[in-house]
């Protein structure tokens, strides 16, 4: 009789390649940092040979207890925590409506405001970003408008380009579309009968939505923050095209290693502060996200 | 049909042969006269493939990472200096290069490659100011030092309007010359003094930038900056073209200023070192150095290039110093790890708070 191949095994032969596609391009590189992080850089670039002449082989910690002895470092690990922090919050509030709106309307309606939310992807990313500068620039309407407003109040002209104003509009922009559609795909599965019941029972628009929409879509809400959250957080592009004089993030820093100070050992060892940090607060939202789930199922939400 | 298929059958052949004559050119974007490269094309029967950098740093991280098949590269002093100390480079044939008794010897037998083992002088620029002249009279301040760089009296008049090198090693470099010491002082007593300068002045710039400062100058949203001769000249190249009143002019500080020399090198392990000999001989040349220079206004070290140059470029001080500028311009060293881990912190410093 023919013998049929078991299930599991049909599983791991379509998730698997991409898992240890994934798996393997996230291991390799930072396990290359870790081992870099241990080793002193090149008088040319690169590292210092792992054995030099004497025989002594070039392993240290000086990376790492430069980063603890000197503030500096956390400071702007904070700076830039902030931002991206500032950057998920924003997202969210502009994203809630927008995705709600998209899952409300009717379905033939759907896929076209849908196209509409990616549609900025096609383009590309630095195009927009650059963008940004012609809609920020001091000659173009908007700088005229708000400095025209500010002149009524005897206020003096502000700069839109080149400030942190600048960085985080364009942040929000460049990132809005990850946060709008993990909450679409979770609001959209919605059942309207929940509300219907909530409405009959006598819950006002409010109470409907702060005790049963919201909670419901708390797993959309982690999943776009992450989404939103980690990239922000470790960005160099923006901040560099479009940040004033004291707009240098995180990634700047771990670019400036690698590039213009040549030291991949202590460039090593920002990034995996920064994909570390990154984890744990994916982690964090994981476990919250699952917590909560847990509390609606067990139904003292 | 039949036709077709053998045309087909015989471009599949020909293809490899098209392939094996190549010449692997890493590059600055927009370095090369694209009339120059289908020259050099024509001579060589051979096919020119050019990749792009857009600083050095890129350049040598792209190396160190491991990057191969290149057979000429276009580095700065410094980075030559880095190059050839990491055994990169090998020696060139001098044989195969009779053109290079048109470089100026002022530009030969460097620091950074003595008796030019490596290395032969292929452009250069200065990093210098450069301004919108009819704000800068508007306004009347003097374009010829850094203080209107450093200096919060003069800054004071064109706050926000000022853009500096989102570079280390160049800001540095003309806060220290500022200060009266040199561009390679390495005294961290010194660094620590232009530290501050930079700290003061930073509030009055509107950013550091190193890419998008030419077109801030053309449509008149920056003033000021703190940048390339190269950059500067186009700039002024663009603002014309798009009919702008006022004109960007370059300023070059009586205090002095970085010169960099960019160098035509071969890499170790250069497939076509042959195909490359060729290449640096013919870039040698004056006509087809002066298209360079008339294209991008860069600095020519080439004695035989002048009379191809345009008249109105050779009376540029940054792209032809005289004597004097000469005497006043320097070209930066490559620093020592310690010396970059330093500096680095000093940056992050000064950028991040």
């Amino acid at each position: 009789m023919h013998k049929r191949a078991p299930a599991w095994l049909g599983k791991w032969l379509v998730s698997g390649p991409p898992l240890l596609y994934l798996v393997v391009f996230f291991a390799v590189p930072s396990l290359i940092m870790v081992l870099a992080s241990f080793r002193t850089p090149g008088e040319f670039g690169g590292l210092a040979p792992l054995v030099d002449e004497s025989g002594a082989v070039d392993l240290t910690l000086d990376s790492y207890t430069r980063l603890l002895s000197e503030p500096l470092y956390a400071e702007i690990f904070v700076k830039s925590f902030w931002y991206a922090l500032v950057t998920t919050v924003v997202c969210l509030v502009l994203a809630y409506p927008l995705a709600t709106l998209i899952a409300k309307s009717e379905r033939r309606h759907r896929d076209l405001l849908l196209l509409l939310v990616i549609l900025p992807f096609w383009s590309n990313f630095l195009i927009r970003v650059y963008a940004w500068m012609i809609i920020l620039g001091p000659n173009a309407a908007l700088a005229r408008a708000v400095n025209g407003v500010l002149a009524l109040f005897g206020h003096e002209p502000v700069p839109l380009l080149f400030s942190a104003f600048a960085v985080l509009v364009c942040l929000v922009y460049v990132h809005l579309p990850f946060m709008v559609l993990p909450l679409y795909a979770n609001l959209e599965k919605h059942d309207q009968s929940l509300l219907d019941a909530a409405q009959d029972l006598g819950a006002s628009a409010w109470q409907r939505f702060w005790r049963i929409t919201f909670p419901l879509s708390l797993p959309g809400v982690y999943a776009g923050s992450a989404l939103v959250f980690i990239p922000a957080f470790g960005i160099f592009a923006i901040p560099d095209i479009l940040g004033g004089p004291d707009d240098s993030l995180i990634g700047n820093v771990i670019k400036q290693q690698f590039l213009e100070t040549r030291d991949w050992p202590f460039g090593s060892v920002l990034s995996l502060v920064l994909t570390v940090l990154a984890l744990a607060l994916a982690g964090l939202a994981a476990w919250i996200g699952q917590r909560g789930v847990g509390r609606l199922a067990s139904g003292d939400a | 049909m039949k036709r077709l298929a053998a045309l087909m059958l015989s471009a599949l052949v020909a293809l490899p042969a098209i392939a094996k004559d190549q010449l692997h050119l890493y590059n600055w974007n927009n370095y090369i006269a694209p009339e120059t490269v289908k020259r050099f094309e024509e001579f060589c029967k051979c096919q020119v493939v050019q990749t792009y950098y857009s600083d050095n740093e890129e350049m040598l991280a792209k190396l160190a990472a491991g990057a191969k098949g290149y057979d000429v590269i276009v580095p700065t002093g410094n980075a030559v200096q880095a190059l050839i100390r990491g055994n990169r480079l090998q020696p060139l044939d001098r044989a195969q290069l009779p053109n290079i008794k048109n470089v100026d010897p002022v530009f030969l037998d460097t620091k950074f490659d003595p008796g030019n083992k490596f290395s032969v002088p292929y452009a250069m620029s200065t990093t210098i100011i450069g301004y919108n002249d009819e704000k800068m009279k508007e306004l009347g301040l003097p374009t010829d030092t850094w203080a209107v760089i450093f200096d919060p009296k003069h800054l004071e008049k064109v706050k926000r309007r000022v853009t500096v090198l989102d570079s280390p090693n160049e800001l540095f470099a003309a806060a220290l010359i500022y200060l009266g010491y040199s561009a390679n002082d390495t005294d961290e007593k010194h660094w620590k003094e232009a530290a501050d300068l930079i700290r003061k002045a930073k509030p009055y710039w509107a950013a550091f930038n190193a890419s998008s400062y030419i077109k801030e100058l053309t449509v008149g949203n920056i003033w000021l900056v703190h940048g390339y001769s190269n950059d500067i000249f186009q700039a002024n190249l663009d603002a014309q073209a798009a009919g702008r009143k006022f004109r960007i002019v370059q300023g070059m500080p009586k205090e002095g200023a970085v010169l960099a020399v960019d160098s035509m090198v071969i890499p170790k392990d250069a497939p076509r070192a042959d195909l490359a000999h060729k290449f640096i001989n013919f870039m040698l040349d004056g006509k087809n150095s002066a298209e360079l220079t008339n294209l991008i206004g860069s600095g020519n070290p080439n004695m035989d290039a002048a009379r191809y140059i345009k008249p109105e470029l050779k009376a540029l001080p940054a792209v032809f110093p005289p004597k004097d500028v000469q005497a006043r311009l320097v070209q930066l060293q490559d620093l020592t790890a310690a010396q970059r881990r330093l500096r680095s912190r000093m940056w992050t410093e000064i950028k991040a708070r």
